[in-house]
């Protein structure tokens, strides 16, 4: 009966059914220790098989110390018995073990920032922690990626500046190849510094952006290198690469989510089982986290009470609070459109008004910048204020919270660059008077790519000097207050909490710009490696001195799997962005590796037809219907051999959920029946 | 390799090695820990077995379990004669247990060991009571407690007895990825 479930007693093997109901009946006071039963008398033979077995095992065996050591000392003379061959095999299995232990150690020990992680993890939780992995993600893909396109790109253009020759010598109208962005004449001190944060003078034609980059290919007997073509192919490929590690990532915590069943544990057995983290040292700490969990169970206990109270509603009622909640998100809609419309309007502004000089100057130039950063302090707070009137459940305010968010942080950035584009392309119409010579608006921007460029490099350089600002003038003085006026208004409001989700976004956003970017500013990924790096020191830092443990906790297993979905929607924006730039919107003609060209993707086929007959057919041959369709076909077959795969085991795992259920059923009437039978055999006695 | 050490022979330490999760030089220095706590009665000299057994209040004492609400749960677990009083293979398996390599089930099996409180190899609507309040600081009202205890049974226990035994405990952490990083002590 309980057999299938309970068969294969192995050496590791628990308490089973029958052992469990008959130590019950006789157990004593005196022997509350149960060890599970060992199989003593194994045969060398068995031992013989299981090589690299004993010293594994021994150690997941749930035995007191001193019979695990003398289980063991029983082993040790049983091991002359096995034959040479494989003791030799036992022997290097076990040095590998010890190997594979050594280097887990040694990379623990040089993992970034693998101690610091380890100690935000245990003084603040799983909730915070996640985010602080998240950043040493992003540091790590950024430094990859700027080590991809300071291969490809930059190294090759700094050893091939002077030589090569111009791939295509076509030449344009005069209007559209002027582009001089050299500051004449002399320049003021202090503008170096205003260049420096806006991108402009003796920054602007330097191999941080686009317009620096030569349109030369190299050639040498045995060696080419096509320099536009090199740009473009890193470009590409640099998104595939970041998609991969984003997907790679996502699998693991997918991974996760599908071997618990899809069905998380339910919310009160895992605080009480799991909540309590072992490693929680010192006073304070502890107490902290006891309150957490207490408060933790009373939201949930709220939780389920308003539930109750949702279901028990009239009517009446009902209808009043929908129509409520459709008011709002009406609301929560036209504010969100307001801050659209505002950055449209200031960038309109600030593009009109180039060329002014001074700190006014830098204040235009920025004001995208500062337009979408205050709409992104503003509207969340806001959106906050009507989620109160709204009354969902905690869960789901915070779910829509992160979406209204999300929302507003990656359309914005669209907004700013829809309105570039119109200002590029002359809203589209390659006709009308200001485009028609170049196809693109030249007298606003004789190099465009590298104004877009510019753009980007100062919503990232003004992201990462507000989170600086912020810090030194909010979050330090705000402990300052808190912890030396005994003032009940600042009491009330506190120290401050570490809000995870804001935070995520901001990450997601500054990844966002980089990727938008990374085409027309090379360099970019680095400046960004090093702003997160900055930005990890930083946020540290004010965790540390400045915030207190957040009483509301965020959940962070299923968190990190969100995290990556939100940074896919970046990615994808800003895939949308670099296949309109590459295919649609004519390079500029003063400068860039692509001038010339009548689009960036134009390069491609040109450099296809200097390829040898050979490599031609080949490449044809792979693009031909008669390779792709059968290479399809066969993705499909080992696509839908996985699904099946995975949902054979989704049955077989319900199947034996319920068989489990089915054998404690069993179970309790057999126990039932024993007693019904005893009590039988009394009276007889 | 070749360090003299005269607390244990090589085949004891071979031994330590070989039942716990730990290198030589980290059992060396869990030796020195569970030395500190009492220097007077540990000697320095394990290679005749002696017979040394260390009180619940030392090791209750020790940083890492000072704060702990289940410190007492834990060394009554871990140790030979079930009162908390340790030697020095128990003190071992304890850290070894709570280490970060020790695998899912062996950590299950002593954390459904830990929340029984009376033993029976079941963990009933009592030992909940007791986990929960000391979980909380007692700072939850008796209708809570009573209604949080309700709802734990309802969602782990599968053989539907009104009690948690340890398949139903190891079923409900198969399910919680953050089982491994709570039930870690670093030492």
């Amino acid at each position: 009966m309980a057999s299938e479930l309970h068969s294969q007693h192995t050496g590791n093997s628990y308490p089973s059914d029958q052992q469990s109901l008959r130590l019950r009946q006789d157990s004593s006071p005196v022997s509350n220790q149960n060890y599970p039963q060992f199989n003593w008398s194994s045969s060398p033979a068995e031992d013989e098989v299981d090589n690299s077995g004993p010293p594994r095992d021994l150690r997941s065996i749930p035995l007191p110390m001193s019979l695990k050591r003398a289980v063991w000392q029983v082993q040790q003379m049983q091991v002359p018995v096995v034959s040479k061959v494989e003791s030799w095999k036992w022997k290097k299995t076990k040095s590998l073990h010890k190997l594979k232990d050594r280097t887990r150690g040694f990379l623990y020990f040089i993992t970034l920032w693998g101690k610091t992680l380890q100690k935000i993890g245990g003084n603040f939780g799983g909730g915070v922690q996640s985010y602080f992995l998240f950043l040493r993600f992003l540091v790590v893909l950024n430094f990859l990626s700027f080590l991809l396109l300071a291969g490809f790109v930059l190294i090759p253009s700094i050893v091939f500046r002077s030589v090569g020759t111009s791939l295509q010598n076509s030449t344009g109208p005069e209007e559209c190849m002027n582009y001089n962005p050299n500051p004449e004449g002399l320049v003021v001190f202090y503008h170096y510094f205003l260049d420096f944060l806006s991108g402009t003078g003796f920054m602007e034609y330097s191999y941080l952006f686009y317009g620096f980059y030569n349109n030369t290919i190299v050639e040498d007997r045995s060696f080419s290198y096509n320099i536009p073509l090199a740009y473009l192919f890193t470009a590409v490929f640099y998104f595939a690469f970041c998609l991969i590690c984003i997907i790679a990532r996502m699998g693991t915590a997918a991974r996760v989510a599908v071997a618990t069943g899809g069905s998380a544990v339910g919310n009160y057995s895992k605080i009480v089982f799991i909540g309590w983290d072992y490693g929680c040292l010192g006073d304070q700490a502890t107490k902290l986290k006891q309150k957490n969990l207490h408060y933790r169970l009373q939201v949930d206990l709220e939780e389920e009470r308003l539930r109750k109270q949702a279901a028990a509603l009239t009517l009446g009622a009902k209808i009043l609070l929908y129509s409520l909640r459709v008011f709002m998100f009406f609301v929560a809609l036209g504010l969100i459109f307001a801050a659209f419309y505002g950055i449209f309007e200031a960038t309109n502004f600030s593009q009109s008004r180039t060329g002014e000089e001074g700190i006014l100057g830098l204040i235009f130039e920025y004001l995208p910048s500062i337009v979408i950063t205050a709409g992104n302090f503003v509207v969340p707070m806001l959106c906050d204020q009507i989620a109160l009137v709204e009354r969902y459940s905690p869960s789901t305010t915070v779910i829509l919270a992160l979406l209204r968010a999300v929302f507003l942080r990656l359309v914005s950035l669209g907004v700013l660059l829809f309105t570039l584009w119109r200002q590029i392309t002359c809203e589209g119409d390659t006709n009308s008077q200001d485009c028609k010579q170049c196809q693109y608006n030249n007298k606003l921007y004789p190099c465009w790519e590298t104004r877009v460029g510019q753009e980007m490099y100062r919503l990232t350089l003004f992201d990462l000097l507000i989170t600086i600002a912020v810090l030194i003038l909010v979050e330090f003085p705000r402990r300052m207050v808190v912890d030396n006026s005994s003032n009940m208004l600042t009491q009330w409001v506190g120290r401050q909490e570490f809000v995870v989700p804001s935070n995520i976004l901001g990450l997601v956003y500054g990844q966002t710009v980089v990727w938008t970017g990374a085409l027309f500013c090379p360099l970019l990924p680095f400046i960004n490696t090093i702003k997160f790096v900055i930005l990890f020191y930083c946020k540290k830092i004010t965790l540390f001195y400045n915030c207190r443990p957040a009483l509301k906790t965020f959940r962070s297993t299923t968190s990190t799997f969100f995290f990556l979905v939100v940074l896919l929607f970046g990615w994808g924006l800003a895939l949308v962005v670099m296949i309109y730039s590459l295919a649609e919107i004519r390079p500029s003609m003063g400068c860039g590796p692509f001038r010339f060209f009548p689009s960036m993707w134009s390069i491609v086929p040109t450099s296809f037809y200097r390829l040898s007959q050979v490599t031609q057919e080949f490449l044809f041959f792979i693009g031909s219907q008669a390779f792709s369709i059968p290479l399809f076909t066969l993705s499909c077959v080992v696509m839908c051999y996985f699904i099946a795969l995975a949902s054979v085991y989704g049955n077989s795992v319900a199947l034996l959920r319920s068989q489990i259920k089915l054998e404690g059923r069993d179970k309790q009437f057999l126990v039932k029946q024993i007693e019904k039978l005893k009590q039988l055999e009394m009276p007889k006695q | 390799m070749g360090n003299k050490q005269t607390i244990f022979t090589a085949q004891q330490l071979d031994a330590y090695q070989d039942c716990t999760f730990f290198t030589r030089k980290e059992i060396l220095r869990l030796f020195y820990r569970y030395r500190d706590l009492a220097p007077q009665l540990v000697p320095l000299d394990y290679t005749n077995h002696p017979d040394v057994k260390l009180p619940y209040e030392l090791i209750g004492s020790m940083p890492e379990l000072k704060d702990n609400p289940f410190r007492q749960r834990i060394a009554e677990v871990f140790s030979e004669d079930g009162e908390g009083n340790m030697t020095l293979n128990d003190f071992l398996d304890m850290f070894s247990v709570l280490s970060e390599m020790a695998p899912r089930d062996l950590k299950a099996y002593y954390a459904f060991k830990i929340y029984d409180f009376n033993n029976d190899d079941f963990i009933c609507k009592s030992d909940l009571e007791k986990t929960l309040n000391k979980l909380t600081r007692n700072e939850l009202t008796e209708d809570e407690v009573r209604m949080v205890c309700e709802k734990v049974i309802d969602e782990a226990d599968l053989d539907n007895d009104g009690r948690l035994s340890l398949e139903d405990f190891q079923h409900m952490i198969v399910r919680a990825p953050d089982f491994l990083s709570t039930f870690h002590i670093r030492i």
